[in-house]
């Protein structure tokens, strides 16, 4: 068996090519992922949200509850599980949905058992951050847990506005990954496929239906 | 565990639906040459539309995707992250196992192929493992995994929805992307109607909604999750994934082992080098903005989180890259699989992925093959290409496929494996097969079509790109077939 020495000894044999050097830190990658100067970051989110088939809702924090189940019910969702980063709002969110007559339990106990999970038909997560540049929410394994944000057909994410970071070198640069765990996971949108002839299919092994609830600071 | 196994959600697919999958070695590469295996696709009109519609749609999109931001630079930037980390991968590397361990990963080093399959056919003995989901991996395919694990009694289920179908065909992925775009919408409901023992409506929707349900089965079910990797980041020690449907996450989130089996020349530096990779790898692979799923994966499942795997592994794989560092065709290496130079390439586009015969296809196929497999399998592919220079324009990272292209010509005439007429053939074959009306014309065989051909052969060969090519001007002399 070939062991970590001798396998990067092998590598070391070898003549080295020429080395451009580290990209520097300070030029900026001006990916397609970049704000313009001004421009409004929860907007922006939505935009890039909607324009891959996320549905958007604007909320202030005492609607929350409300516009959660809201979505919920008209996706005929029966079996619901929250996550632990829905801290804030996991109060308002469980009570909505006791009072319309959802089943609603932790996600942690329901990822106990797979197949458990597996029955679920929504999870409602918060974030680590969202990326208004393209659309996407951040979850981490320690909060939405590594299939909580995908395992159930219907996803609603909760996003306070001062989550959302501009782009993606924000997101990778700053601290706000320091905590997430054994995983930190995008998503942006639903789960699709394009394989059967370029038809784009949503829900293939994720959620076909995804909403992000932005949460206006008070 | 396994009496339980049938009723946890998703449908159980019946024993046997699976087509047993490839002995290592039994790649088409070593039994046909290039010609009969394109004529094989050119003879599937279906196909040859299929693949032209989708190469067309995906480059359409790449195109629009970059519009208004300065996408040169970009790639530049590109370049040099690749650069630079091969050029230190011995260095990148020791920090990435050195992160990785830290949070408890398990590392396995295979320095070929069929170490890679000894490594993870015995992962899988160890852990009990009878059951496996896989996200598609181009590193599993490069290995013949699948047969390892076979051979030890392992159910396998692809999760790629393309992949699915791949399997389940007994056929080879077509596109290191989009596996199944040489496939109509028509072979996969009839396939699926047979699984399924009934007629299933003729729609895409209704398709995928029937693989999704035999493969939630799967991953409720499975002992463990075999993944690739599209980065390694050695700052962190992470393993990164992307995918569109979602399974490549629940591949690393639901079974109780994950396994990643990923090229050592995945490696980039930071995370923060992400922010210019990733937007290139989903906007030349398919258009996307961002893919819909990225996940960073740094370990098993930790105290208080809710899901997850017990242990991780990840298996290093070699095979044939470190042979590559500091050579003439290093930068091969740098190639980050988004299949764009498959999109724009012509001979591509006319043939499909199987002709190149092992497991890339396009440009960086028929350079790869040849350096990974040798020159006696993989040698001819050097010539199955028209030189136009089109898969260098659109390459993220600028990799000169055109200049490894002519390399790898250059060293295989070096070392006299390829008799002169076979040369001319291909020359003939990259001009024909690039048109669709020159190979209509050609079949016709109309002997006043050919030489329009040669005479179009002599003209587009005076073009600067295709001065070097000599060859297919004696060709085109000589060849005038009668
Ligand atoms: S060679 Fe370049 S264009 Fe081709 S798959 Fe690799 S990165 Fe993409």
């Amino acid at each position: 068996m070939t062991d970590r020495a001798s396998f990067l000894a092998a590598i070391r044999s070898t003549p080295r090519g020429s080395d451009p050097g580290l990209l520097d830190r300070s030029v900026a990658p001006d990916a397609p992922t970049q704000l313009r100067d001004g421009e409004h970051r929860a907007d922006r989110l939505q935009a890039e949200a909607e324009s891959v088939s996320t549905v958007v809702h604007r909320v202030v924090a005492t609607e929350v509850g409300a516009t959660v189940v809201g979505v919920l019910v008209a996706a005929g969702a029966q079996r619901i599980a929250l996550t632990e980063d829905l801290a804030p709002f996991a109060d308002a969110v469980r009570e909505a949905a006791t009072t319309a007559g959802l089943s609603v339990v932790g996600y942690a106990e329901a990822a106990s058992k797979r197949a458990q999970a597996g029955a679920l038909d929504a999870t409602v997560t918060g974030c680590l951050a969202a990326v208004a540049a393209t659309g996407s929410i951040v979850t981490a394994a320690s909060g939405a847990g590594r299939a909580g944000a995908l395992i159930a057909p219907n996803h609603v994410c909760v996003v306070r506005d001062d989550q959302i970071v501009d782009g993606l070198h924000e997101l990778f640069d700053g601290d706000v990954l320091a905590e997430a765990g054994s995983i930190f996971a995008l998503q942006s949108g639903p789960s699709r496929s394009a394989d059967i002839e370029k038809v784009l299919i949503l829900g293939v092994h994720g959620p076909g239906n995804a909403h992000v609830v932005i949460v206006a600071p008070d | 565990m396994s009496a339980t196994r049938e009723d946890v959600g998703g449908t159980p697919l019946p024993p046997g639906w699976a087509q047993p999958a490839h002995q290592p070695d039994a790649f088409e590469i070593s039994t046909t040459t290039f010609e009969q295996r394109a004529t094989e696709t050119m003879a599937r009109p279906f196909a040859r539309r299929a693949i032209a519609n989708a190469t067309d749609h995906a480059a359409a999109l790449t195109t629009a995707r970059f519009v208004g931001i300065d996408h040169d630079a970009l790639r530049d930037k590109a370049r040099q992250i690749r650069a630079h980390a091969i050029a230190n991968l011995p260095d990148y590397l020791d920090q990435w196992i050195d992160a990785a361990e830290a949070h408890g990963t398990i590392v396995h080093y295979a320095a070929d192929e069929s170490e890679a399959r000894r490594i993870v056919a015995q992962i899988c003995r160890d852990e009990a493992v009878t059951r496996v989901v896989k996200s598609k991996s181009m590193a599993s395919e490069e290995v013949s995994l699948n047969s390892a694990l076979e051979a030890i009694g392992i159910d396998i289920y692809e999760t790629d929805l393309g992949e699915f179908v791949v399997q389940a065909m007994g056929d080879r992925p077509g596109h290191v992307i989009a596996p199944i775009l040489h496939r109509t919408k028509d072979e996969v409901h009839a396939l699926f109607s047979t699984m399924a023992g009934r007629e299933l409506p003729n729609e895409a929707e209704a398709l995928t909604a029937f693989a999704r349900d035999r493969l939630r089965h799967a991953f409720l079910t499975a002992d463990a999750g075999i993944s690739g990797g599209n980065f390694l980041i050695a700052e962190t020690g992470e393993v990164l994934l992307v995918t569109n449907e979602g399974n490549g996450r629940l591949t690393t989130a639901l079974p109780k082992i994950h396994i990643a089996l990923v090229g050592i020349e995945k490696i980039v530096p930071r995370r923060r080098d992400l922010a210019v990779l990733l937007p290139l790898l989903t906007g030349h692979g398919t258009g996307q903005q961002i893919t819909t799923y990225v996940t960073m994966v740094a370990g098993p499942r930790r105290e208080q989180e809710p899901d997850g795997p017990e242990r991780m592994h990840v298996v290093l794989l070699d095979a044939g890259r470190s042979a590559l560092l500091g050579g003439e065709f290093e930068e091969a290496l740098h190639c980050i699989r988004c299949g764009a130079c498959q999109n724009v390439c012509p001979v591509y586009r006319q043939v499909g992925g199987h002709a190149y015969g092992w497991v890339y296809g396009g440009p960086i196929g028929a350079v790869l093959t040849p350096l990974f497999r040798g020159q006696v399998e993989g040698g001819e592919l050097a010539h199955a290409t028209t030189l136009c220079g089109a898969c260098d324009d659109v390459c993220p990272v600028k990799i000169p496929l055109h200049d490894l292209l002519l390399g790898l010509r250059r060293r295989r005439d070096e070392e006299g494996c390829v008799p002169r007429s076979e040369q001319l053939a291909f020359a003939l074959w990259g001009q024909v097969w690039s048109r669709p009306l020159l190979y209509r014309a050609s079949t016709a065989v109309a002997r006043g079509s050919l030489r329009v051909i040669a005479r179009d052969g002599v003209l587009s060969a005076k073009a600067p790109l295709l001065r070097r090519w000599t060859a297919g001007r004696d060709l085109v002399v000589g060849r005038r077939r009668s």
